[in-house]
């Protein structure tokens, strides 16, 4: 990818058309292009650049479209799309949308633009066009495991590591467990404690568990890179390792990308019904927590809570997050706006992992910064390690003097052992 | 036999000799001026000029029609109006009121054509037959198409009295078996005035003689070769339910609670909004009632075509032409398209994922 | 003024209105038949517990997409109200008209209590305003500048035709009445022949998206 490939614009065609379905086309044919899209994307916001309003991405999928559709393509009615359409939208597709949904809920039309930029991007790889980092992330998946070097023997490594440092016992490669946990890369690799945070929480509540070293990365870089073929592969092993172990339940761990896509999409990317079930981790925390299984000392610390966006907006567990917050945090304070509505973090969807993006990335921060001030707080708690990450970057590119915590880290923190 | 015109008495004489009076006329000269939207000097004007004027002569030709047009001139309510006009006018010709028939009446046309030659006014009812040259509607053995072009060629102008005469009426409906057409059809080197109405209304008849006696030329006319002093304004637009009309207000059938309250009755098929006659101004029976007012809805007879408009009792804004056909054809070539399309993007779809699939194709 | 031999009204409710509507439904159905005859994803993701049943919840997406949620944050709200405004506006003319709701009548035999024409008058003031208020937004806004195409800019003038025509039609002016009243239903005939080509055909296909969507987040729990 280094040296600059010619666009390929049938294969992109291609890639558009093979996506031809009903559901899809009818958002295509929808929209009315009223622009309020604008006003609810957190690029937009940040940059003001017209370019940046969501119905634009979907320009060149929907002119292609089009462009097959008779009688417009016998009257010469609709033109192709051009090698031109798709150079100019692909910094839309990939850097300035995280999917995160936000603008599908000021649709009037409602229109899953996120889902559809997800679709679209497959077109744009298969054209030979995507940002080079994050195609060499869903590559690293695929060759080495994960999107960040962590090859099973790493993760023998930093489990062994962890559960030394941190006296915790992390089962990995257990036969038989009721649950299997994956990881995301981005918490084992920069926010290690993460993991040891994970065990210590399912060990105080006696959940049978383990790792595996087959099927432990949760992200899912194929999806997000519009790689149909590594999406595959990464779910397929997960699928392996749980059926091997026999689990019941997968639990996803911090990221919404990685929940959205085993939870949500994995089941038709391979095309049966998932033999387990599929939980976030404040999903399952709350799970434990209902079932008295939690025993948590209070947490003091004035904070508010970040919903990733592929965990509330889209994965509808913006109450379990509340549920494990109340009666613990007693200093919580909603930003607004919250749950559903909150802005995204700009880095979902992959575009943390493009450097070029930083500079919109840290501009989108500072939407998130207004949020927490206004909260009077300065600790801001997510569930998520992706979104943690884009504002530890934009944190210190910004100068911020606010806290990041992560929702697993501090219950972990505040467990009463017997 | 008809006279010479220049040795007749004028006007006035014939009146007084009537023991009609000079104030009676300027009475009459300022109804119908008034009528006509005149300015007041004119009603002066018209009656000097009514009262030195030598009475117009007229030949009055009937072709297919039913008389009502002349049973609305002359049996109006007001035996002034019918008085008024018959001394107005030396009516030299006319089938319906003169004794003579067949060939004598014949040649009664011809003398009183030949006596006024280039001055007469040629006063044409019913429309005229032109089918197989017109053998459908004879008289002496002449067909009226023959009749009205002989006579019109003579004639200073031509007023069409009635819907029939002005645009086909009734025998032109569809399907028009005798291939009635207005008289504005077959004559047209000179003015033809159309006085509609199914019938027209007599002041209209009137007041357009008398304007033309009075200045010697015709008066202004719409579109239609109308008069717009009478067919100026709409029903619609001068009628007194109007108001129910813009309220919203309609009777929805005609023995309902609007009905008994006087509400439009637009939405039992009433016409009034595009049809032009001063019904609603003038009314009919000296002035006593008018369609509408009489709780019917206006048909619009003095329009073209007011037989064939879909339906009195339909309102205007209902569709006119039966469509379902149209339409289930349109469905069924909108469904057939639309399966053709499903088709070809499903095979587009397969093409692409096949070709999507195919190793090499894919980066 | 006539056409084909008939006069512009005659024109106007028969051949060319008839036409329009044989145009708009064969569009129609084109339109729709070839959208919901592709292929459908079948999502075997496995659902929330308890979300609601599929009609339940495209109802309710149909419902939640009348606006923006409530807590939503800042959003310029004028198009919000604008677009409700002429929306309303039209759908009030469209069925309050009594010589509308004959038209109506006329072709499906269904009637139901109308508005005064007063009351019409000053929606058909207030829809004409909000249309060109929504025109001036979209020529002048970056956002909408940058989105809007051809389609849009004919859609708007189909839409803003009959309500202007139909205003001077009931207020007689310009012209004769029936010269308006044929103006009036040719600009309607514009209207339904344009419809199933251009972005108006959202008034369809607006219940297949909210509805999918709608089911979409059902599944997944979302509550907004």
């Amino acid at each position: 990818m280094n040296a600059p490939a010619p666009i390929d614009v049938k294969a992109a065609t291609r890639a558009f058309l093979a996506q031809t379905e009903e559901h899809m086309n009818a958002y295509l044919e929808a929209c009315v292009h009223c622009g309020q899209c604008s006003e609810a994307c957190h690029f937009h916001k940040a940059s003001g650049d017209p370019r940046h309003t969501p119905a634009y991405k979907l320009f060149p999928i929907a002119k292609a479209q089009r462009a097959q559709k008779w009688p417009l393509k016998w009257l010469g009615l609709a033109p192709a799309i051009t090698e031109k359409d798709l150079a100019e939208w692909e910094e839309l597709i990939f850097d300035t949308c995280t999917m995160c949904g936000r603008c599908t809920e000021v649709c009037p039309m409602a229109i899953d633009i996120a889902s559809i930029v997800g679709q679209a991007r497959k077109a744009f790889v298969a054209a030979g066009l995507g940002p080079a980092d994050l195609l060499q992330a869903a590559e690293n998946s695929r060759d080495h495991g994960s999107p960040l070097g962590l090859t099973p023997e790493k993760l023998v490594d930093r489990v062994e590591w962890l559960a030394d440092d941190d006296e915790v016992d992390m089962p990995l490669d257990k036969e038989r467990a009721e649950v299997l946990l994956t990881v995301s890369s981005i918490e084992a690799m920069k926010y290690p404690q993460s993991l040891s945070a994970m065990a210590k929480i399912l060990n105080h509540a006696g959940v049978d568990w383990t790792f595996s070293t087959t099927g432990y990365e949760a992200t899912n870089f194929g999806y997000l890179s519009g790689k149909a073929d590594i999406a595959k592969v990464m779910i397929q092993r997960i699928l392996d390792a749980a059926e091997k172990t026999g689990a019941k339940t997968v639990v996803i761990p911090e990221c919404g990308h990685a929940y959205g896509v085993l939870r949500w999409g994995a089941a038709n990317i391979i095309g049966r019904p998932l033999p387990f079930e599929v939980l976030h981790i404040t999903e399952y925390m709350a799970k434990l927590k209902r079932a008295g299984k939690l025993k948590l000392k209070p947490y003091d610390t004035p904070m508010t809570y970040h919903d990733p966006c592929q965990i509330s907006r889209r994965g509808g567990a913006t109450e379990d997050a509340r549920y494990l917050l109340d009666g613990f945090a007693t200093h919580f304070t909603e930003m607004a706006p919250t749950g559903a509505h909150n802005w995204c973090c700009g880095g979902g969807g992959g575009v943390q992992a493009m450097s070029r993006a930083a500079p919109l990335r840290h501009k989108v921060f500072q939407i998130k910064i207004d949020q927490v001030a206004a909260t009077g707080t300065d600790t801001l708690v997510s569930a998520c390690a992706n979104c943690r990450l884009t504002f530890d970057e934009s944190k210190t590119a910004l100068h911020w003097e606010g806290k990041l915590e992560s929702i697993v880290e501090i219950i972990a923190d505040h467990l009463v052992e017997d | 036999m008809p006279d010479t015109g220049q040795d007749r008495p004028t006007l006035g004489d014939s009146l007084a000799a009537r023991g009609i009076s000079r104030r009676s006329l300027l009475k009459y000269a300022g109804y119908l001026a008034g009528l006509m939207a005149l300015p007041p000097m004119a009603s002066r004007a018209m009656a000097e000029a009514l009262a030195g004027a030598g009475r117009q002569s007229v030949i009055w030709l009937s072709f297919q029609e039913c008389t009502g047009c002349v049973e609305s001139l002359t049996r109006s309510f007001s035996p002034t109006i019918e008085d008024m006009i018959f001394n107005l006018i030396s009516l030299d010709y006319s089938e319906t009121l003169m004794a003579a028939s067949g060939t004598a009446a014949e040649e009664a046309r011809l003398a009183a054509m030949e006596a006024n030659k280039g001055k007469f006014i040629l006063v044409v009812d019913g429309s005229v037959s032109t089918r197989d040259d017109g053998i459908y509607s004879t008289n002496a053995g002449k067909t009226n198409l023959a009749v009205l072009k002989e006579t019109a060629a003579e004639a200073a102008a031509v007023i069409s009295v009635g819907t029939c005469a002005a645009f086909g009426g009734i025998p032109a409906a569809r399907p028009n078996p005798t291939g009635a057409v207005p008289v504005s059809e077959i004559v047209t080197d000179k003015p033809v005035v159309n006085i509609s109405g199914c019938p027209p209304i007599p002041d209209a008849i009137a007041g357009t003689i008398a304007y033309f006696i009075t200045f010697g030329k015709l008066p202004e006319l719409d579109h239609l070769n109308r008069p717009r002093a009478f067919f100026g304004d709409s029903i619609h637009d001068r009628c007194y339910r109007r108001p129910y009309y813009d309220k919203g207000l309609f009777a929805k059938s005609f023995d309902d609670e609007g009905a008994r309250n006087g509400w439009c009755l637009y939405e039992v098929g009433c016409k009034g909004p595009v049809t032009y006659n001063a019904c609603a101004t003038l009314k009919w029976n000296g002035g006593v009632s008018f369609p509408i007012q009489s709780g019917h809805g206006c048909l619009g007879c003095s329009e073209p075509g007011f037989w064939d408009q879909g339906g009195f009792y339909k309102p205007l804004s209902a569709s006119v032409m039966g469509n379902n056909a149209v339409l289930g054809g349109a469905a069924a070539a909108g469904l057939v398209a639309g399966a053709a399309s499903v088709a070809m993007a499903r095979r587009r779809r397969a093409a692409a994922m096949a070709a999507a699939s195919k190793p090499g194709e894919t980066k | 003024m006539t056409v084909m031999g008939m006069s512009l009204l005659d024109f106007a409710r028969g051949p060319a209105i008839n036409t329009a509507m044989a145009v708009f439904v064969l569009g129609v159905l084109w339109r729709l038949v070839s959208l919901l005859g592709l292929p459908r994803s079948v999502d075997r993701s496995r659902p929330k517990a308890g979300v609601p049943s599929a009609p339940m919840a495209a109802l309710a997406g149909i419902w939640r997409h009348m606006g923006t949620p409530r807590g939503f944050g800042p959003m310029s709200m004028f198009q919000v109200f604008n677009g409700w405004i002429f929306h309303v506006g039209l759908a009030v003319i469209v069925f309050g008209f009594a010589q509308h709701m004959l038209f109506l009548k006329g072709l499906f035999g269904l009637s139901w209590p109308v508005l005064p024409t007063s009351v019409i008058t000053l929606a058909a003031y207030v829809t004409l305003a909000s249309l060109v208020a929504a025109l001036v937004r979209r020529m002048t806004h970056p956002v909408l500048r940058l989105l809007s195409t051809g389609n849009d800019y004919v859609s708007w003038l189909v839409t803003v035709l009959p309500v202007v025509t139909g205003l001077l039609a009931v207020s007689h002016l310009g012209a004769r009445y029936e010269t308006l009243l044929a103006l009036h239903i040719l600009s309607i005939a514009l209207l339904l022949v344009w419809f199933p080509f251009g972005k108006l055909m959202h008034a369809f296909l607006v219940f297949i998206t909210r509805a999918e969507t709608g089911m979409t987040y059902a599944r997944r729990g979302v509550k907004t």
